[in-house]
């Protein structure tokens, strides 16, 4: 101790010695001028080693390891490709019709194969399957990307507090084998029936019982987190309950959040499909479940109805699930060089 | 046994009481959750309206005198905490659950349940024996010859399974079976050897990606703890290493879902059953839901919340048979 205090005392008179200097004997001593002396270095790779400084950023890492992952990176410009090219598709460049409920059933078309003026074909009634593809694509995405952003959102928020509030514990732990234990589909076609199958009650009804399973995912997290030294030290000095929750541990969690939310559209679009298997989807607006159901009758002897809304599908969801993983990988700071 | 499978140092009376425990309060938590969802499904039934309690034969020959007479003499009209109650009485003192009006009309309800469930449970043991024998060897093949060609052929079938939607998965594998192999595309139960075929693959398909997948990372996970670097500095041949050691605390994990997943194929599946055309459980219920046959639903939602309920603490039991480091009761009591 002691010798640290005399240490101490050395480096404050050197300071002082060096703050007797007067900006003219500096300038005489070191040859330099005023602004020469007190401008910016720049940044040297070597010399940061040197010093122990580096310029890592975080998020700078993420992106770097995430576009090693050929696959991923792949899959998601020709996912980005087609999801633009659904706009481009339905607008008046590429088709005659300007809404879904244009599409007119004509006898003479029915089946038909993929020609010229049926890029797609028609379905069973006839009707131009290009603008349902396209049309449903872009009702498939949509209805995921509200699910998952709503049930990422809700759940991280019920997840923290689950996880951090002991008192919610009993709680949330009912509700999540209240969820858990029945099939959600049960939930799902009970409120289908009550309630109505409009886009809306879907988006709130998947939203509201698919957060728990974030929730729990979360919670698993916060109890990890929750009692370490740094937080008993924020809650000595008395920081709230919210600033602890984001500042101090919603850090930790952002790889676990977006591989949620990432995968969450593949989950979404599964249900939809199976949904609308079961007749529980809105007949007026055509997800791309809706066109699988409908291929089911006939895609035996004519697969054009099967291939094209399968294709977009699975493209939709392999590429969440494997971008969702590339990802999670990159985000953790264990992976990084 | 592996180094670090020794068992706890507390004596085996006192885990035994303390198992017994915690046991009960399992039980009986389980049974307050049954009891929850069933209330819920039933006070969320009771908010339709009365047509519903009639064949379709019935609402159009009945006034609605002759209508309010028979709802009256079902109870119907009581009030609903009064209807819960006889539910319940029902159900506890006699095990009676109604009868079913609108599926098939007055035919008890545990009668109707009985035909179907026979034939989704077979289909899904079956699937679930067919899982097993491919998926745990496909698992333990992809850890044991990590970053070759199989491991890469499995992972890229484990993807396409968990990413693509289930209906794509089973149109592909219809059009196969009906184009290529010449299967028959529906059930019938004149020949439920040759029909079962494309269902069972279906239901398979999934379960083999996920057992496959979970085995694959459980057993790479293991890999490269510490205990396994002292077997390889030891000697230990790599053989033993995997199916002595690595293998045996990767099924741990495995072992937590197993009941479930047993105990669920009584319920049948939803999609496979439909798009099959099989007339087990999975049809059942979205036929007693669309048409509002009260009833059964109610008796399926108990089924289905007992079983999952059930199974969820069988798996934990099994795990901890597996594992004597898990310990279940004690302190805090909570593993989940």
């Amino acid at each position: 101790m002691k010798s640290k205090q005399r240490a101490l005392a050395e480096g404050q008179e050197q300071d002082a010695v060096i703050l007797r200097y007067s900006t003219e004997e500096l300038e005489a001593v070191t040859g330099a001028s005023e602004a020469e002396l007190f401008s910016f270095v720049e940044y040297q790779p070597e010399e940061a080693e040197r010093v122990g400084h580096s310029e890592y950023s975080y998020w700078k890492s993420v992106w770097k390891s995430f576009l090693k992952k050929k696959s991923a990176v792949v899959m998601l410009i020709i996912f980005l490709t087609v999801f633009v090219f659904s706009f481009i598709a339905i607008s008046p460049l590429c088709t005659k019709y300007s809404h879904y409920s244009e599409l007119k059933s004509s006898r003479s078309n029915k089946f038909a194969t993929p020609d010229s003026e049926y890029w797609f074909g028609a379905d069973n009634i006839g009707r131009d399957y290009w603008y349902q593809v396209w049309y449903a694509t872009r009702h498939s995405v949509m209805l995921a990307a509200i699910v998952g952003v709503g049930e990422v959102l809700v759940g991280v928020v019920m997840g923290l507090l689950w996880g951090y509030v002991r008192k919610l514990d009993r709680i949330f732990t009912e509700i999540y084998n209240i969820i858990y234990s029945v099939p959600t589909i049960i939930y799902m076609t009970l409120i289908a029936l009550m309630i109505g199958k409009t886009f809306l009650v879907m988006c709130v009804s998947l939203i509201a019982f698919n957060w728990i399973y974030t929730a729990k995912s979360i919670r698993n997290l916060v109890f990890m987190y929750r009692d370490r030294e740094y937080n008993l030290a924020s809650r000595c000095l008395g920081a709230k309950l919210g600033t602890i929750l984001t500042k101090n541990i919603l850090p930790y969690l952002i790889s676990v959040v977006i591989l949620r939310m990432a995968l969450s559209i593949p989950q979404t679009i599964g249900y939809e499909t199976t949904l609308a298997y079961l007749g529980l989807l809105d007949v007026k607006e055509p997800a791309l479940g809706l066109l699988l159901r409908n291929s089911r009758e006939h895609f035996i002897n004519y697969p054009h109805l099967l291939i094209f809304p399968a294709a977009i599908v699975s493209l939709i969801t392999v590429t969440f699930y494997l971008a969702g993983n590339a990802f999670s990988d990159a985000a953790d700071p264990r992976n990084h060089v | 046994m592996t180094p670090s499978r020794q068992p706890t140092r507390q004596g085996p009376a006192n885990n035994e009481t303390s198992m017994i425990k915690y046991t009960i309060k399992r039980l009986l938590q389980s049974l307050l959750t049954v009891f929850i969802v069933v209330t819920i499904v039933f006070l969320l039934l009771r908010l339709m309206p009365t047509d519903y309690y009639f064949t379709e034969d019935e609402l159009i020959k009945l006034t609605d005198e002759q209508k309010e007479d028979k709802l009256r003499a079902a109870g119907l009209l009581d009030p609903t905490l009064t209807q819960l109650g006889r539910f319940y009485f029902n159900l506890l003192t006699k095990g009676d659950l109604g009868t079913s009006r609108r599926i098939s009309n007055g035919q008890p309800v545990l009668e109707l349940i009985g035909e179907k469930f026979g034939i989704s449970m077979r289909m899904g043991l079956i699937a679930l024996g067919i899982a097993l024998l491919i998926g745990i060897p496909m698992g333990i093949l992809q850890a044991r010859y990590k970053n070759g060609i199989f491991d890469h052929f499995g992972t890229a079938y484990t993807i396409f399974i968990n990413a693509v939607p289930r209906l794509v998965a089973y149109s592909l594998i219809y059009m196969l079976g009906v184009k290529v192999f010449k299967l028959p595309s529906m059930y019938s139960v004149r020949d439920p050897m040759r029909t079962s075929i494309l269902p069972i693959v279906c239901l398979a398909v999934g379960s083999i990606a996920s057992y496959a997948l979970w085995m694959r990372r459980y057993m790479v996970d293991d890999l490269t703890k510490d205990y396994i670097k002292l077997a390889m500095i030891k000697g230990v041949s790599t053989r033993d290493i995997m199916f002595k050691h690595v293998m045996r605390n990767a099924f741990v994990p495995m072992a937590q879902n197993l009941p479930v997943t047993f105990l669920l194929t009584i319920g049948g599946s939803l999609l496979v059953e439909s798009f099959f055309a099989v007339p087990g459980m999975g049809p059942l219920l979205t036929r007693a839901i669309t048409r509002y046959d009260t009833n059964v639903v109610q008796a399926l939602v108990l089924l289905y919340s007992g079983l999952g309920i059930l199974g969820m603490f069988l798996g934990d039991l099994l795990m901890s048979l597996f594992d004597p480091r898990i310990r279940l009761a004690g302190k805090g009591g909570e593993t989940r």
